[in-house]
């Protein structure tokens, strides 16, 4: 009786730990979806597909024998580089179109990156070889996955940085002002193209960490972006549209709803919590848990 | 004879701010009533909470001696309350004479009918000649005439004209005052926000003066200009010292 | 403008396509016939809430799925597909009804957005149902003649298809000239101001979806009865949305016939790459939709019939302009 009452705590114990990780490297994810809402209203309906190519990115280098962490800051740079270039060939155009223009547009990326990605990498499941941290860490009589700490501890760390240089930096300050009012901050003197094309990048640079971190226990294929896009926007509509700190609570919160739902539900019905969570907050409340207005 | 609109307390916070705090006033039928009042005194916040854009924070509004107060936006419009904007609103991808006919469906649900109204109301504001230009292609007097006419189209008893004349030139302000005229001629009540004073004065039946979202005046407009709170509030220096 | 030239490209378009549905022998040109009508019905049908009223679903195959399911599960019960016509339309007018009233009322990427949270609860609903075939779908049994909506040809699917084409062309056409067009098309252009002039955008917009979600409904009653073979990648995965979408915009989003021209497209890239590239699966297709699509938005956001109506009025336009200026210039 007692031991059935300590193991489904421990059960439990050990859910919410796995839910709360994998929630930080959602917050990862969405913080690049949300930056680039906040200063320039696009939802990037491709933000999955740049995940993708940064997976592809780690899977590279890690051929080469870099390993993903290592090769982490190469794959950032690399993403952060390619969604500068992206905006201003490409979203820049999209900006002075009709408003779904941006829906469009970034929805026609998503289907061409994926396509390019089977064309180039076919279906398959790919994973690194010789994955680092396939061990296990023990807390008492919790058993956690270290590849999955080192993930979320990771993702932590730049999701702190990236809040960090938002809130602290003479950029991140630019960058605000142009999220709050773009008009005013043009009169200002800020160079909004720069600081869009700014934020566009970071956002590109976020996945582009992030996938680094995921192809420590995640296989990569063409769609694998769509999965993890998905959740990206459940986590932003339920934060706020563009806001920081929504994304992250929001993100530990779809992050315990998946893994839990995942448990006591059954794993096909994982997301159904998330997608639920959705429908109910911009039924109820468009502004997201923390979103103003 | 009760007034076709009675605004009593109408009060409208946005979060921690009063754009409004207080608002009484009346629009007789048939008359033309203009609402003016310095910059931000919440002009435009009281056509939104008239018309049923914005829900009020308190107060009552009463139209044709019904209480309309945080009614639907569509269902007001369809009471008899049209209405322009500030800042114009065009349907950008329709042509003006589809403008006008859908402001026409609401009283001719077939679209022949609502057709053969709106080329009249066309005909009436003057816009006959540009019946098949988009809405986005219009200059602005034009954009604020196409607004009156597809307000008009709803064929409403109460018209709230929200600073019609604001960036038109001197002949396209006279222009608008003769439609005014042609208006107010069919029997339409009119509320009008503006801030080109010498314009309204000479037709408006009644003024009240709006500032700091409270009521400070309401009365004949000759007695507007020699109110000291409004003199105060609104209109600088007194007249007499500037002339 | 008359809808007379509308109607006599459509009465051209199907006299050429029956011609050629029953002279025809040969099987994959007919395969592709079919499919772009069959794709053309549902792109027009995405039309209806995501182009004129301006809503963009990500989501419209669960509509397709409730016809392609109420087909399948009408043959193996025994009982005529015909029964599917009314049932599955019925089914995705009450889910478009259901899953509409709380969400037309979003506006932009909300609205998209929760189309794509919809549609995977419907896809993680169906894949859970025995009775529904779980993950693995069903088959159809096999049957011959009218009655059953089966046929030993494809001539006489593609001419369903091309009746049911025209049908939802000629509903669009009445559309357009209707009071329901004029207001969706108000309160895509500015909801605001719509709401001005009386519209009550719920119960138009719902009207619209309701309506067009049984046309998309009734394409998946011929889809089922043409593959034989029903299950949720083939017919309510978000894919088959996407793919939905792609022809929408391709065409143009908010013209009579954008989507046939976008279904068009769509199929001749998919024969096309299948010839030269090896079959589609491998991603060239996506690639070409694609860059399609992010040409279109960035540089023609009209689409391609959207850009044609485009110029032809700015050439009318300046003709106005002309014709204003000219006597001006004599006086």
């Amino acid at each position: 009786m007692a031991d059935a009452a300590v193991e489904a705590l421990t059960t439990f114990a050990l859910l919410v730990a796995g839910g709360l990780l994998t929630g930080l490297v959602f917050a990862l994810v969405a913080l690049g979806l949300t930056l680039v809402y906040g200063v320039m209203d696009v939802v990037n309906f491709a933000h999955g597909e740049f995940l993708m190519l940064a997976m592809y990115a780690t899977l590279g280098l890690a051929l080469l024998g870099i390993g993903p962490l290592v090769g982490l800051p190469l794959v950032a740079a690399a993403l952060f580089l390619f969604g500068i270039v992206v905006y201003r060939i490409f979203i820049r155009r999209l900006l002075a179109g009709p408003p779904e223009a941006t829906v469009f547009g970034t929805f026609g990326l998503l289907v061409l990156i994926q396509g390019a990605a089977q064309a180039l990498f076919s279906s398959d499941y790919l994973s690194v070889p010789n994955r680092p941290l396939q061990g296990t860490l023990h807390l008492g009589p919790i058993a956690l996955a270290q590849s999955a700490l080192v993930e979320g501890a990771g993702a932590l760390v730049l999701t702190a940085l990236v809040f960090a240089f938002v809130e602290y930096t003479e950029t991140g300050r630019a960058m605000r002002a142009v999220a709050e009012d773009r008009v005013a901050a043009t009169l200002m003197g800020i160079n909004v193209q720069r600081i869009n094309a700014l934020a566009f990048g970071i956002g590109a640079a976020c996945v582009g960490a992030a996938g680094a971190l995921l192809m420590l226990s995640y296989p990569v294929y063409p769609t694998v972006g769509s999965q993890f896009a998905l959740t990206a926007f459940v986590v932003v509509a339920l934060g706020g549209f563009g806001s920081i700190q929504g994304a992250l609570v929001a993100a530990l919160l779809v992050g315990l709803l998946e893994v839990l739902g995942g448990f006591y539900l059954s794993p096909e019905l994982k997301m159904v919590p998330v997608y639920l969570a959705y429908l109910v907050v911009v039924l109820l409340r468009p502004q997201g848990l923390l979103g103003r207005r | 004879m009760t007034p076709l609109l009675e605004v009593r307390g109408l009060s409208k916070r946005f979060g921690s701010v009063r754009a409004l705090d207080g608002v009484d006033f009346d629009a007789a039928q048939g008359e033309l009533t203009g609402l003016i009042g310095p910059n931000g005194a919440g002009k435009s916040t009281a056509f939104g909470c008239i018309a049923g854009a914005m829900r009020p924070s308190g107060g009552s509004i009463r139209f044709a001696s019904q209480e309309i107060a945080g009614l639907a936006y569509h269902r007001v419009a369809r009471l008899g309350v049209g209405r322009t904007y500030q800042i114009v609103q065009t349907f950008a991808d329709m042509t003006v004479l589809e403008s006008v006919t859908t402001g026409a469906l609401l009283r001719h649900p077939r679209v022949a009918d609502a057709r053969a109204h709106a080329e009249e109301l066309l005909a009436f504001t003057g816009l006959a000649a540009k019946r098949d230009r988009l809405g986005r292609m219009l200059t602005i007097a034009d954009k604020k005439r196409l607004e009156v006419a597809r307000a008009l189209a709803t064929e409403p008893k109460l018209l709230l004209l929200d600073e019609v004349m604001a960036g038109l030139t001197p002949a396209e302000c006279r222009d608008a005052v003769a439609l005014l005229r042609r208006i107010l001629e069919r029997g339409v009540t009119v509320v009008m926000v503006e801030h080109v004073m010498e314009v309204l004065m000479p037709i408006a039946h009644h003024v009240v003066v709006i500032a700091a979202g409270k009521t400070i005046f309401s009365g004949a407009p000759a007695e507007a200009v020699r109110d000291p709170g409004v003199v105060a509030a609104y209109l600088g220096p007194p007249l007499e010292a500037a002339s | 403008m008359s809808p007379r030239p509308h109607l006599i490209a459509l009465a051209a378009i199907v006299v050429l396509g029956l011609l050629y549905a029953f002279g025809s022998k040969d099987a994959v040109t007919l395969d592709l016939v079919f499919t772009l009508f069959l794709y053309a019905t549902l792109g027009q049908s995405w039309n209806w809430i995501s182009g004129y009223a301006g809503n963009i679903s990500f989501g419209h195959a669960i509509f397709f799925g409730c016809g392609a399911y109420a087909a399948a599960l009408c043959t193996n019960a025994g009982l005529s597909p015909w029964l599917a016509v009314p049932a599955g339309a019925l089914v995705a007018a009450a889910l478009a009804l259901v899953t509409g009233f709380p969400t037309l009322a979003l506006r932009g990427h909300y609205f998209s957005i929760a189309t794509i949270a919809v549609g995977a609860l419907v896809d993680t609903y169906v894949r859970t149902q025995g009775w529904l075939g779980m993950a693995n779908g069903f088959e159809l049994p096999i049957k011959n003649g009218l009655g059953w909506l089966q046929f030993s040809d494809k001539g006489p699917y593609v001419a369903l298809a091309l009746g049911l084409f025209a049908l939802v062309q000629l509903a669009t056409l009445a559309l357009e000239r209707s009071r329901l067009g004029y207001y969706l098309r108000a309160l895509r252009a500015n909801h605001a101001a719509a709401a001005s002039v009386g519209i009550d955008e719920r119960r138009w917009k719902l009207i619209a979806f309701t309506s067009c979600a049984t046309f998309a409904a009734l394409a998946g009653v011929l889809y089922a009865q043409y593959t034989l073979f029903v299950d949720p990648p083939s017919t309510l995965a978000l894919s088959i949305s996407i793919d939905i979408a792609l022809i929408g915009v391709v065409g143009g989003i908010g013209t009579l016939w954008g989507p046939l021209v976008g279904a068009s497209v769509y199929v001749l890239l998919a024969k096309e790459v299948a010839l030269r590239l090896g079959g589609s699966g491998k991603g060239y297709d996506l690639v070409i939709y694609g860059a399609i699509i992010c040409l279109i938005a960035a540089w023609r956001p009209h689409g391609i019939v959207g850009s044609i109506i485009d110029a032809l009025r700015r050439r009318r336009g300046a003709a106005d302009v002309v014709s204003v200026q000219n006597p001006a210039e004599a006086a």
